[in-house]
């Protein structure tokens, strides 16, 4: 009975770790520069996150029906990290789920403006 | 099934399994071998497109860059980059597309045309719009290049995941050929020398039996061969050798024996089976003769006896026996002779030397009459009497000896024991130490002495 009792112990803590949340790659007030690994450096950013994940998850026929909801910003513009939901967005293309980061721009002509972007299109300052 | 058959056929069958499972492994090797090399072609094939398809990326890029550029410069210089870029891209896709069609890469091929798809429109929507409006920059048109970018960027890593899978699904079934190929070659070769194995225990066991027998065979011979028998005013000479090849001895026969105070008896018999039934044959034939001739001095009344006698002593139809026995007056020199069937009898005389006719056929193959013929010996004369042994005996060339048989009963020495063994070197050094058939000569030569004439 005891050993069950034990099993069990081990299963559910387990299974807590595993499901335990991911952790965030950057923070709440960390001063970031915007920049796209990909072809075009420049930086798709959006008025919200469910957006942000629609326009990965999308055709591209949709993504560019999306395309009102976005600004682009030049790369090198500077934000602020204002909220961080992990592993939010997912595409088939990416091997795992990136970050929807919360940013607020601090530089350029969209400077103040509070908008969504890719955990991967953010660098930090060293 | 008789055993000297059971023998061959066990052999033929025991080789057959030997080159046929040698023949598995071979052609197993070679097919094995096509299968991994058309497998390394097409894995060629795929590490070709993936080299074509990242120039096709890089001409993509440069053609986009050449468009950023013109948009951020208004050069005419960018415009000419971004042609001959876009020229260069199509040419590549062209390139890839025959590539992975040729090899069937479906999955690749599909990624292919949506990537071309994307570099169209995007060609048509955004390059096309900012070459005829170059004092315009749109921000929409920026941001749908962003889009492009995007979904290209994606499009282009669909493309390399789909040709490195497949890429990497060639080198698991190049493994697993290999791991089969070593398998089925392990198998082969695992039976191949189980095979030689067995056929060595039972070459090996053969041979002793073989061996054996021959060591019977012999032994009977030489248990059932006359010794020199002396005849008055005569020398008697005589010679034997087993044939190289186990299974061809035992089949001769040779006899001297006195039948009364002047007459002798002289054998010379073939028997065309080998082994130890013919070496217990020999004795047969010996003794059987013997018998009948004490009783009866006509060689052919002896012949016709003893084809009757051997028709009912062997029960084996195929068996047959030339034979040549001859009743010498030992005080006359008169020889009666039969020869049934037997051609390889021979009378040296100074003058040269004669073969004496056949008299008769064979014993134990028809009923047919035996004649008796008789010659006149004179002193010097020799009666040689041989075995096919000799007059088979091949040169190197395969050339039996035949009608040089007489040639070299004539230049041998005229000694009978001499004569003998000087036929038996010449025999042997004619067929190169090897003797196919048994040899058995026997000669008789008729002293210079004056003999008491009754």
């Amino acid at each position: 009975m005891r050993r069950v009792g034990a099993a069990l112990l081990v299963l559910w803590l387990a299974a807590q770790v595993s499901a335990a949340p991911a952790a965030c790659k950057f923070h709440r007030g960390e001063h970031v520069v915007l920049y796209s690994a990909a072809d075009d450096p420049s930086v798709l950013v959006w008025d919200s996150r469910a957006r942000l994940r629609e326009y990965h998850a999308a055709s591209f026929d949709e993504a560019q029906a999306m395309l009102p909801h976005a600004i682009l910003v030049a790369p090198g513009t500077r934000a602020e990290v204002i909220d961080c939901v992990p592993n939010y967005v997912e595409s088939p293309i990416f091997r795992q789920p990136d970050d929807a980061i919360g940013v607020v721009i601090t530089s350029g002509p969209h400077r103040g403006s509070a908008r969504w972007v890719l955990g991967s299109d953010i660098r930090a300052i060293p | 099934m008789n055993v000297p058959l059971a023998r061959f056929t066990g052999t033929l069958l025991m080789t057959a399994f030997l080159a046929l499972t040698l023949a598995f492994a071979v052609q197993g090797t070679f097919e094995t071998r096509a299968q991994i090399a058309s497998t390394f072609a097409r894995q060629a094939q795929i590490q070709r497109a993936q080299l074509e398809l990242e120039e096709l990326l890089r001409l993509q890029i440069d053609e986009e860059n050449s468009l950023r550029g013109y948009s951020l410069t208004r050069d005419q210089f960018y415009v000419s980059e971004y042609q001959l870029a876009a020229a260069g891209y199509d040419a590549q896709e062209n390139t890839i597309r025959k590539v992975l069609a040729a090899q069937q890469l479906l999955g690749p091929l599909r990624l292919l045309r949506d990537y071309a798809a994307l570099q169209s429109s995007w060609r048509a929507q955004v390059a096309r719009p900012l070459l005829r409006h170059p004092r315009q920059r749109l921000v929409a048109l920026d941001k749908r290049n962003k889009v492009f970018a995007d979904y290209q960027a994606e499009s282009g890593v669909a493309i390399r995941q789909s040709l490195a899978a497949t890429d990497a699904q060639l080198v698991r079934t190049t493994q697993m050929q290999l791991d089969r190929s070593a398998y089925v070659r392990a198998f082969w070769l695992l039976a191949f020398g189980l095979l030689a194995i067995l056929f060595n225990v039972y070459r090996s066991r053969l041979n002793r039996e073989l061996e054996q027998e021959r060591t019977i065979t012999e032994i009977l011979q030489q248990a059932f061969r006359s010794e020199s028998v002396p005849l008055p005013h005569c020398e008697v000479g005589s010679a034997y050798v087993s044939a190289t090849n186990h299974i061809a001895v035992g089949g001769d026969v040779f006899d001297v024996y006195r039948l009364s105070e002047t007459d002798a008896l002289v054998l010379i018999a073939d028997i065309s089976g080998k082994g130890v039934d013919a070496a217990v044959l020999t004795a047969f034939i010996k003794f059987m003769v013997r018998a009948i001739a004490l009783r009866c001095s006509d060689p052919a009344g002896i012949l016709a006896e003893f084809d009757v006698a051997l028709s009912k002593a062997v029960g084996n139809p195929y068996l047959f026996v030339s034979m040549f026995v001859g009743v010498l007056d030992t005080q006359t020199f008169a020889l009666k002779y039969g020869s049934a069937g037997h051609d390889c009898a021979y009378l040296r005389r100074p003058n040269g030397v004669e073969q004496l006719a056949v008299t008769g056929p064979v014993l134990g193959v028809m009923n047919e009459p035996f004649a008796s013929r008789t010659i006149q010996l004179a002193p010097g004369d020799t009666l040689v009497l041989t075995t096919d042994g000799l007059s088979e005996i091949r040169n190197r060339a395969g050339e039996p000896l035949g009608a040089g048989t007489m040639a070299l009963i004539e230049s041998a020495d005229p000694r009978a024991q001499q004569l003998a063994d000087d036929l038996v070197r010449q025999a042997k050094a004619r067929g190169g130490r090897r003797l196919r058939d048994d040899l058995a000569i026997l000669a008789i030569r008729v002293l210079d002495t004056e003999p008491d004439r009754a």
